[in-house]
């Protein structure tokens, strides 16, 4: 069965070209565009790993992490981070990965193997 | 001080007697008895007192005394003589002599009248040194006056009363003669002194004070100034005026904050720059491997993807350096037909593909218009998409419509009307809308659009006026006007719209 990734981007042409990616690789793809729908697909359907932007509109990415973690079920859930804030290294101290837009996505993908082998 | 005295008198025993008692006047005393001796002493010893008898052996001895006296007009000239001769001698050399004394001379006479002359003599030197005082001084004063007159700094002198007794050419040019007014009626548009003012400290501590200002010229102009005072003290101790020096920096502030507001654009752009980068890369990612799979439906997509990034990509790329450089308009006249039938031709399409109708109403009549083709261009356009973006965000109207639309307005004005029926803008987003700090995010644009649009329109001598309802929709009225003036005033530099 392949691994579930959740990809939370308020940029449709993001999250599209996350998802094209990611399935390409041979994973299977959701995707919300804030903080409150990314939330309800984490509960309704967890997936293996969650990759997120930090500037959106309503709940910003810490916060949806905070809510997050907050639930027993989904607090080991690995994420990554991707931003194009410039001091993103800070925002989330627990995240699997920080990586800034735009990006290598080579490098992308095996921090995405890499996280999804263990 | 020398006193080297002459005496002539044919008789050369009178010259023994009276030379024993000058010398005991402490003069240095030469003697002569004839011109040709006088002549010789003179021209040897250039002597500062001559007391001579004119009658002499062997020349006329008033015309040849009258002559040294020319040639050596500094040295004094005291003559002696018997009574019946004096008459005729005083009446031929008049005020050349210093003193006439009678022969047989009274020696307290003699004595007072050398005494006389010394002192006279000392006190010709002082006025020579005084004169000479006086030519450096005028020398000095006539460098302060160019000096306090051709620097290129704004100098007042004020008296305890701040009202101002002196003020340089600069000062005048731009402030008003301004001689008895109050500083800071004239600096300011003041009715009372400023709080903090430099005058004032000065006049407490006699020190240099140093203070920046805004200060307002008699044309109502604003200016940045640095302003320095300086105690002005009369003898060395009482501090009687201040003199208060500006140096205006209103270039220098505006390079500064011209130049912080570009760090800060620059920042708050840098977010919306990256989503669009990433969103390209994206689109190249889909585009290399809908080639490699052979997925003709991705390529498609990738490539529209490609294209309209690079499209914003480059829109913004020509912002920033719109924005980076002071730009003066390039007017050129076009026909407002014309020139609306173009803007149509850009904007229908992205309408259409938008599912948003575009209607374009452009009377035939308004002839002709003077404008920077491609930055007026620049700003309609942009207005217009973001007219369509209103609408492609809202999903409350059964059809969506962006009205274009131009008239003449009075006072020879070209309005164009743009009418959406999308979103509409709160009076938050409404305040700011031209503001630098108003930024959309991601791979949609970086807000820069609609501060420069205004900035051309303004440039141009025009402006925009919004209405807008949350949820009903916003109408934009661009104003220009019809010619274009001569652009008259200095090179300036775009600064953050903050407050309006």
């Amino acid at each position: 069965m392949s691994k579930k990734i959740l990809v939370i981007d308020d940029d449709p042409n993001i999250i599209d070209y996350l998802t094209t990616l990611f399935e390409d690789n041979g994973y299977e793809v959701n995707s919300a565009s804030d903080a409150q729908k990314g939330l309800e697909l984490v509960k309704a359907n967890p997936p293996d790993l969650i990759t997120l932007d930090l500037e959106m509109p309503g709940d910003w990415g810490p916060r949806f992490y905070r809510k997050m973690t907050q639930i027993d079920a989904l607090k080991n859930i690995p994420v990554i981070v991707i931003s194009g804030l410039t001091s993103n290294q800070y925002a989330i101290q627990k995240a699997v990965a920080t990586i800034s837009k735009p990006f290598d996505k080579d490098q992308l993908i095996k921090i995405v193997k890499d996280t999804l082998m263990e | 001080m020398s006193h080297t005295l002459l005496l002539v008198d044919k008789d050369r025993d009178y010259l023994q007697a009276m030379s024993a008692y000058i010398e005991r006047l402490l003069f240095d005393v030469y003697l002569a008895a004839t011109t040709s001796e006088t002549t010789h002493m003179v021209d040897f010893h250039t002597p500062d007192y001559i007391v001579a008898d004119p009658d002499l052996p062997d020349a006329d001895g008033i015309h040849f005394l009258l002559k040294i006296k020319s040639q050596f007009p500094q040295t004094l000239l005291i003559i002696l003589s018997d009574e019946d001769r004096l008459d005729d001698i005083m009446r031929r050399m008049q005020l050349n002599a210093f003193s006439y004394v009678r022969k047989p001379v009274n020696s307290k006479e003699l004595e007072l009248t050398l005494l006389r002359a010394k002192e006279w003599h000392k006190q010709k030197e002082k006025i020579n040194r005084y004169a000479d005082r006086l030519g450096a001084l005028h020398k000095a004063t006539s460098l302060y006056h160019q000096l306090f007159d051709e620097v290129p700094c704004y100098i007042s002198v004020q008296n305890k009363q701040y009202r101002i007794t002196a003020t340089n050419n600069l000062f005048k040019k731009h402030f008003g003669d301004a001689i008895g007014e109050y500083c800071y009626k004239a600096y300011k548009h003041r009715s009372s002194p400023c709080p903090e003012c430099p005058v004032f400290k000065t006049f407490q501590d006699g020190k240099y004070h140093t203070t920046e200002e805004v200060v307002t010229s008699k044309d109502g102009r604003q200016y940045n100034v640095i302003t320095w005072t300086a105690p002005i003290k009369d003898d060395e101790t009482k501090i009687t005026q201040v003199i208060e020096m500006s140096a205006n920096i209103t270039q220098i502030r505006q390079l500064q904050n011209h130049l912080e507001s570009l760090g800060m654009m620059i920042g708050s752009m840098s977010h919306g720059v990256k989503g669009m980068l990433t969103a390209l890369d994206g689109g190249i990612y889909q585009l290399e491997s809908g080639i490699r799979r052979k997925n003709e439906a991705r390529i498609n997509k990738a490539f529209t993807v490609v294209q309209e990034m690079s499209e914003r990509i480059k829109k913004m790329v020509l912002e920033i350096l719109y924005y980076a450089k002071s730009r003066e308009v390039n007017a050129e006249k076009i026909s407002i037909k014309k020139f609306a039938d173009n803007i149509i031709e850009t904007v229908q399409p992205i309408a259409d593909k938008k599912d948003v109708k575009f209607i374009a109403n452009i009377p035939d009549n308004l002839n002709e218009f003077e404008v920077d083709l491609h930055w007026f261009q620049a700003a309609l356009v942009n207005i217009l998409e973001n007219s369509i973006d209103a609408c492609e965000g809202d999903d409350c109207q059964s059809e969506y419509t962006v009205k274009f639309s131009v008239s003449e307005n009075k006072n020879n004005m070209i309005a164009f009307h743009i009418e959406d029926n999308g979103m509409g803008m709160d009076q938050e987003t409404q305040d700011k809308m031209f503001t630098l700090f108003f930024s959309s995010k991601g791979s949609k644009g970086t807000g820069l659009g609609l501060f420069i649009s205004n900035h051309v329109v303004t440039e141009h001598g025009g402006r925009i006026d919004v209405q807008s309802e949350l949820g009903k929709g916003t109408t934009f009225t661009v104003f220009v006007p019809r010619m274009q003036v001569v652009p008259k005033k200095e090179k300036g530099f775009y600064l953050l719209n903050v407050n309006t």
